[in-house]
C-alpha cells in the first residue's frame, strides 16, 4: 500500500541552493592548500563575514588561532588526505570582530581517478552551548586530576604501606612506602609477585583470610610476616575494608600493612622475661608454702590467736601468690606449645558440681546447675575445671551484687556447650571483643584489682586446644554470659 | 628482536640492500608515509615504525620518564637499527623525528649513512635572535585544542581514549585510526616535541644530511629550514614546492623526486 503523492509539489517545497545556502550548519569548500573555494549564506553570517571578503582570498587557516592552525596542519590535513574523511574535530573560528566560534568540523575529501584530492567539502556546526559545558567538563577533570595528586602525595608521605584492590581482590595501587619495603622497580611490577613476599609459613593462612573477606565481602584483620626487600621477615597487621558502592556492591578494597614488628618483639621480650621470672619464683614458693603448711599442722602447739591468725593469713597469701604464678607457667607454656591434654570421659554434672561446691563453701553466693545429668565429654578434667572456676571467679569479681551465679549446659549436635550467666552490670561492647587477649584488663570495676588479665586467656587457649570454641555475650544492666563448647567425642 | 618488533610494531618491506627507515613525525604513525613507500620497496630495504605511545605500538611500554625527552625516543631508532642488525642506513624523519634522527647519529654514527629531515626545527620557540615562529601562548592554545578534542566531540580521536583492554571491540575501531593516539601520552609528546632546543647539537653531527623544506610550513618555517642548514655540516637545503608541513602526505611525487635525487 504506498501513499498517494504529489512527487511535484514536494520537490518545489526543497529547494537544493535554499538548502546549502540556509542549512541548519555551514559548508566551506576548500582547495587542498586550505584556499576557500564556496562557503554558505549560514556560515557567513555566523563569522559575519562577506562572500567577497574571504572567497579565493582566505584559506581556511587563516580563520582559526595560532593553536588551531598548527592543529590543523599536523591533524586535519594528514587526517583528510589519508582518510578521506573526517568527524567531528572541535575548532574555534575567528570571526570578524575577532571573537571565537567553537564548532565541530566533518569533512570528506573529493578525489580524482588516481586518489589525489582535488578538493575538501567542510559541514561546520555551532557548538556554542556544548563548548560551555565542555569546559567545565575540562575543569571538573583538572580538579579530579588534582586531588588524585593530592591523596598520591598523601599517600606516599605516610610511613606504613597503603595499598587498593579491585572488587577481584587484585592490587590496583600501591604507595611509595610499598614499593620501598619490597623493593619493587618504580614501574610495570607484576603485583602478584608480592604474594611470593609473605613468609612462607603465613602464606595459605593469608591467602584464605583474603579469599574469604573478598568471598563474603568483609573486613581483613590478621597479622603475618612479609619479606622485606633484604630477605627478612617482619611482622605486619593486614587490615583492608571492603569500598561498597550506591548499589551496594564492594567495587573497591582499601587496604594497609602496619608494622607490628617491635609491637611483637616487645610482646616476646616480655614473654620471655616473665618465663624466666616464673620459673625462677616457683621454687622458693613452693619451699615456703611447705614450711607454712608444716607450721599450720603446729600451730596448735601454740595458744597466742594471733599466731593462729597470722599462719592463716599467711597461707591464704601464699596460695594465691601461686595461683598467680600458675597463670604466669601457664601461659609461657601455651607460648611454647606445651599447653598438654590428658583427656579421658567425664561426666559434666559431676565436674561442674565439684568446681561449685567448692566456692559456694568458700563465699556463700549461689550457684544453679542446669543440665542433663547424663552428659559426658572426653576432657582433661583440671584444664576444663580450671575454665569453669575461672569464669564463676569472674562473675563474682566483677558483678558481686549478682548473688544467683547459673551455670548450664546442653548437648548440641556434636557439641556440649557449658554457659556460666551472672546478673551484674554487664560488659560494654567495645571491651568484649578483647576480653580473651593476653594482657587485657577490664578497668574501672568495684573490686580495684584488676588481675594479670591472663585468666580468660588461658580458657581461651584450653578450649582451643580442645578444638572447642568461646565467647561471651553481654548487655549493659543486664548481666552477662561466658560459654564455651566442647566437642562431644574425640 | 621479537620485542622491539611488537614494541614499535617494526614493519620490514621490498627488496635490496641498503635500508631506508622511516621515522613518523608527531601525531602521527607509520601510515603516514604510505604515498611514498612503494615508490622504494623495488630498490630498497624499507623499515618502518610507530614510536612508543603511537600507532599501533605497545602503550604498555611507554614510559613518562624515558620519553619525557628526545633522547628517549632517539634510544627507539637505535634500539630497531640494533634489533634489525642495520649499518649505513638512509635514515627519512618528518618534523620532531628529524631531531630525533639527527640525536642518534650523534650517539652511534656507525648505523648510519645519510639523513633525510623533512620539514626540521631544532626549536620551535622564539628565543633571542632566534626565530622558531612560535610564542609560548601559541603552544598553550595548541595543547588546549588537543585536549578539547581528545575530551570532546571528535568521533575521529574518541576510538584511542576508549582503547580499553576489557572492551577489544572497541579496540578495532583503533586499527581503522589513523592519527589516534593515546590523548595522555599525545599531550606528553607534544610537549616533549615542542618544547625540546637541539640547537646545540646541530653541530655535532658527521653525517651527510638532506633538509626538505616546504615553501608555505607554519610549523617550521623558511627561518627555521636555513637555521639548520646553516647549523649542521653537509647539510643540502632543498626548497619544495609542497606547502604546509607534511610533502610526503601532500606532494608524494615531489618528495620521492628529493629524496631520491639525495641518496
Amino acid at each position: 500500500m504506498s501513499l498517494q503523492v504529489d512527487k511535484n509539489l514536494l520537490d518545489a517545497l526543497i529547494d537544493t541552493e535554499t538548502l546549502y545556502q540556509e542549512a541548519p550548519c555551514g559548508y566551506v569548500s576548500l582547495l587542498p592548500d586550505g584556499t576557500i573555494i564556496k562557503l554558505n549564506n549560514t556560515l557567513l553570517t555566523w563569522l559575519n563575514y562577506t562572500t567577497k571578503s574571504l572567497l579565493y582570498k582566505k584559506k581556511f587557516s587563516d580563520l582559526l588561532s595560532k593553536g588551531g592552525k598548527v592543529h590543523f596542519e599536523m591533524f586535519f590535513k594528514p587526517m583528510i588526505t589519508v582518510r578521506g574523511h573526517i568527524k567531528e574535530l572541535s575548532y574555534e573560528i575567528l570571526k570578524k570582530d575577532g571573537s571565537v566560534l567553537p564548532v565541530l568540523l566533518s569533512a570528506k575529501a573529493m578525489k580524482d581517478a588516481l586518489g589525489s584530492v582535488m578538493a575538501i567539502n567542510m559541514a561546520v556546526y555551532d557548538i556554542t552551548d556544548r563548548k560551555s559545558y565542555e569546559v567545565e567538563l575540562l575543569k571538573a577533570k583538572k580538579t579530579a586530576e588534582d586531588e588524585k595528586r593530592t591523596f598520591q602525595f598523601l599517600a606516599d608521605l605516610i610511613p606504613e604501606m597503603i595499598w587498593t584492590a579491585n572488587a577481584d581482590g587484585d592490587i590496583d595501587y600501591v604507595n611509595q612506602r610499598f614499593v620501598q619495603y619490597f623493593n619493587l622497580p618504580e614501574r610495570n611490577f607484576n603485583l602478584s609477585s608480592v604474594a611470593s613476599r609473605i613468609f612462607k609459613e603465613d602464606r595459605k593462612k593469608f591467602l584464605n583470610a583474603w579469599r574469604e573477606s573478598i568471598r563474603a565481602g568483609t573486613d581483613l584483620h590478621i597479622e603475618i610476616r612479609l619479606d622485606n626487600y633484604q630477605g627478612n621477615s617482619e611482622w605486619h597487621l593486614i587490615k583492608a575494608v571492603p569500598y561498597i558502592n550506591q548499589d551496594g556492591l564492594v567495587t573497591k578494597w582499601f587496604g594497609s600493612c602496619i608494622s607490628t614488628e617491635e609491637h611483637i618483639m616487645a610482646l616476646k621480650a616480655k614473654d620471655d622475661f616473665i618465663s624466666i621470672a616464673s620459673h625462677e619464683l616457683k621454687t622458693p614458693i613452693t619451699s615456703l608454702k611447705g614450711t607454712l603448711q608444716l607450721m599450720d599442722k603446729i600451730k596448735n602447739n601454740h595458744p597466742d590467736p594471733l599466731l593462729h591468725k597470722m599462719i592463716d593469713r599467711a597461707n591464704r597469701n601464699v596460695n594465691k601468690t601461686i595461683s598467680l604464678i600458675d597463670d604466669l607457667l601457664n601461659v609461657s607454656r601455651i607460648n611454647e606449645g606445651q599447653l598438654y591434654l590428658n583427656k579421658k570421659r567425664s561426666v559434666i554434672f559431676d565436674l561442674i558440681n565439684d568446681c561449685c561446691s567448692h566456692i559456694k563453701y568458700e563465699t556463700g553466693y549461689d550457684i544453679l546447675i542446669e543440665g542433663d545429668s547424663s552428659i559426658e565429654a572426653d576432657i582433661d578434667e583440671g584444664r576444663i575445671e580450671q575454665v569453669i572456676i575461672n569464669f564463676i571467679n569472674n562473675a563474682i569479681k566483677y558483678a558481686p551484687e549478682s548473688k544467683l551465679i547459673e551455670v548450664g549446659y546442653e548437648k548440641n549436635g556434636q557439641h556440649v556447650k557449658i554457659e556460666v550467666t551472672d546478673k551484674g552490670p554487664g560488659i560494654s561492647p567495645e571491651k568484649l571483643f578483647h576480653l580473651f587477649e593476653r594482657y587485657y584488663q577490664v578497668k574501672n570495676n568495684s573490686s580495684g584489682n584488676a588481675g594479670l588479665g591472663l585468666g580468660l586467656y588461658i580458657c581461651a587457649e584450653i578450649i582451643k586446644k580442645h578444638n572447642g570454641k568461646i565467647g561471651v555475650k553481654s548487655e549493659l544492666g543486664k548481666g552477662s554470659t561466658f560459654w564455651f563448647t566442647l566437642p562431644a567425642n574425640m | 628482536m621479537e620485542s622491539m618488533v611488537k614494541r614499535n610494531n617494526v614493519k620490514v618491506i621490498g627488496k635490496g640492500d641498503q635500508v631506508i627507515l622511516f621515522a613518523h613525525g608527531f601525531g602521527c604513525d607509520q601510515q603516514s608515509w604510505k604515498y611514498i613507500v612503494d615508490a622504494f620497496t623495488d630498490d630498497y630495504r624499507v623499515v618502518l615504525f610507530d614510536y612508543v605511545g603511537s600507532g599501533k605500538s605497545d602503550l604498555n611500554q611507554y614510559d613518562s620518564v624515558k620519553y619525557g625527552n628526545l633522547n628517549g625516543y632517539a634510544e627507539d631508532v637505535l634500539d630497531i637499527c640494533e634489533a634489525l642488525e642495520l649499518k649505513d642506513i638512509i635514515f627519512v624523519g618528518h618534523s620532531v623525528s628529524s631531531m630525533i634522527g639527527l640525536l642518534a647519529a650523534i650517539k652511534e654514527p656507525t648505523y648510519f649513512q645519510k639523513l633525510v629531515f623533512i620539514g626540521p626545527s631544532p626549536r620551535y620557540l622564539n628565543d633571542a635572535d632566534y626565530t622558531g615562529g612560535f610564542e609560548r601562548t601559541d603552544l598553550e592554545s595548541l595543547f588546549e585544542f588537543m585536549d578539547s578534542n581528545y575530551l570532546g566531540w571528535s568521533s575521529a580521536l574518541a576510538p584511542a581514549i576508549m582503547g580499553n583492554p576489557d572492551r577489544p571491540e572497541l579496540g578495532e575501531f583503533l586499527t581503522d585510526s589513523f592519527c589516534s593516539n593515546d590523548p595522555v601520552i599525545a599531550r606528553e609528546f607534544a610537549k616533549v616535541t615542542f618544547f625540546s632546543d637541539n640547537r646545540a647539537d646541530l653541530s655535532k653531527l658527521r653525517i651527510k644530511s638532506l633538509t626538505l623544506q616546504c615553501s608555505d610550513d607554519i610549523i617550521a618555517p623558511l627561518q627555521v629550514g636555513n637555521y639548520v642548514n646553516k647549523h649542521i655540516s653537509n647539510n643540502s637545503l632543498f626548497i619544495m614546492r609542497a606547502t604546509g608541513h607534511c610533502p610526503h602526505i601532500s606532494e608524494p611525487e615531489e618528495t620521492i623526486r628529493a629524496i631520491k635525487a639525495f641518496i
